[in-house]
């Protein structure tokens, strides 16, 4: 590889051209109008990245074009972004380039799955990020364009183009823009962050390469297992990519759902165990009763068995699930969110600083403790 | 005038040369590459019998990727080089 990256060339247009049009010609736009980047836009946001315009980030597949500080800045101007957001942003395409995740893959896969960023700690709240009513919908500037950002770099940097080097059969709504914050403020469980060894102070995002939120309802359970049969049903069908290339997962509990759990005592352990335990399918039906051909699925791990009747679980263990709680205070609802499968992991990273939890040892969450 | 930029960055690659091609397949070293996707196998044993059937070639090797996403470990493609001269393979979605 050539370690030379020349700077983004800037040139010019007439002053009467209209520059949204500019760009949609170029090909630079995700579809809708992209802000025309300015000399000052892109200078504050630079200096929000920390300067130095020609510092590689890091490279984003399957085009892997360099992603300075100057491109990653001139892609946040187009989304609408803040200054504030950048290290958001930033954290979040570096956690989508660790090779864990398999960006390249994600990018080019024929399935939908796109990625989801869920942040945590004081950063999402002081950037006025969305984690309460319609956090997956419209209407906030910060889950917008964070997640606007990242994927008009994953088309501009990284050459997801549909067709080209996107090859996804239908793509889904969340690769316009896929980003919320865990509402923590409700304090019903510890913080996602906080179960995976990160103190509550700590500012993270997560990506998961994720299908659309499929919705839970449930207006009738007054207990946990009530509810949780519920998201258990959603989770048990053959149809979505766990169920057949095994993998990773997140549940989102709306707030009345976890208000309810939260009464019962339950901790995150509880559900999580709960629902992996509850959930899942027979291997006949991912085998089709073998109608088709003698079925042995490579896609799920060699440890299943592979008789008609076996248990297969939707992922192969609890902590396989990444468990949420988002939404607004009114509504007996939770998400389900099917991942990619065993071709991805998700990444957890610290906004600013580390790349994973500091301490070593024991960590207590909801009075149960971990190596 | 108005500034317009380049929001793409810059791929920085170096220009590999494609090996030479083969003119006959009589004696040499044959590898598949499963890439362990639902029909890949079927299709590269297939490949394979054929193959075998039609050419006297010096030895069949098969081997597996871990993921059918992700990239060949390099010990295996290492492997794979060392021990063969030419390869196939295929996805088999």
């Amino acid at each position: 590889m050539s370690a030379q990256l020349a700077a983004a060339p800037a040139t010019s247009v007439a002053d009467s051209a209209d520059l949204i049009e500019w760009y949609y010609e170029q090909g630079y736009s995700d579809g809708l109008p992209v802000v025309p980047p300015t000399p000052a836009k892109v200078a504050a946001m630079l200096a929000a990245l920390g300067g130095e315009p020609q510092k590689v980030e890091a490279r984003v597949p399957p085009r892997w074009g360099g992603l300075t500080r100057e491109v990653l800045a001139l892609n946040m101007v187009m989304a609408g972004c803040k200054p504030e957001y950048a290290p958001v942003v930033r954290a979040a395409m570096l956690a989508l380039c660790e090779p864990a995740f398999n960006l390249n893959g994600v990018q080019a896969t024929t399935h939908m799955a796109c990625p989801l960023l869920v942040v945590n700690g004081p950063l999402a709240r002081s950037i006025g990020m969305n984690a309460g009513c319609n956090a997956f919908g419209s209407g906030n500037r910060a889950n917008a364009t964070i997640g606007r950002a990242i994927r008009l770099i994953l088309l501009n940097v990284g050459g997801g183009w549909p067709g080209e080097l996107d090859k996804s059969t239908l793509g889904h709504p969340g690769k316009y823009t896929y980003a919320v914050a865990e509402n923590e403020a409700l304090g019903l469980l510890a913080p996602y962050h906080v179960e995976k060894g990160f103190k509550a102070e700590d500012s993270t995002v997560f990506v998961m390469a994720a299908e659309p939120p499929h919705s839970v309802t449930n207006h009738v359970a007054n207990d946990p297992q009530g509810i949780l049969d519920s998201i258990c049903s959603a989770m048990s069908t053959f149809a979505h990519n766990n169920a057949v290339s095994s993998g990773h997962c997140a549940v989102v509990l709306g707030p009345e759902h976890a208000t309810t759990i939260s009464k019962h005592g339950w901790k995150r352990h509880d559900i999580k165990n709960y629902l992996w335990m509850n959930s899942g399918n027979k291997f006949r039906e991912l085998a089709f009763e073998h109608r088709y051909g003698k079925v042995y699925n490579r896609s799920l791990p060699v440890w299943y068995k592979r008789e008609l009747d076996s248990h297969i679980p939707i992922v192969p263990g609890a902590d396989n699930i990444h468990l949420f709680v988002i939404g607004g205070e009114a509504g007996r609802f939770s998400a389900f969110i099917p991942g990619w499968g065993h071709m991805t992991s998700p990444v957890l990273r610290e906004i600013e600083g580390r790349a994973g939890p500091a301490r070593s040892g024991p960590r207590c969450v909801d009075g149960t403790c971990y190596l | 005038m108005q500034p317009v930029y380049d929001p793409r960055g810059v791929v920085g690659a170096e220009k590999k040369e494609v090996a030479a091609r083969i003119k006959s397949l009589d004696g040499l070293r044959l590898g598949i590459l499963d890439n362990t996707k639902w029909n890949a196998n079927k299709l590269l044993r297939e490949l394979r019998d054929q193959l075998q059937a039609q050419y006297p070639l010096a030895a069949v090797n098969y081997y597996r990727k871990e993921s059918f996403s992700r990239f060949a470990d390099p010990a295996l493609v290492e492997k794979i080089r060392s021990e063969n001269d030419i390869v196939v393979t295929a996805i088999g979605d």
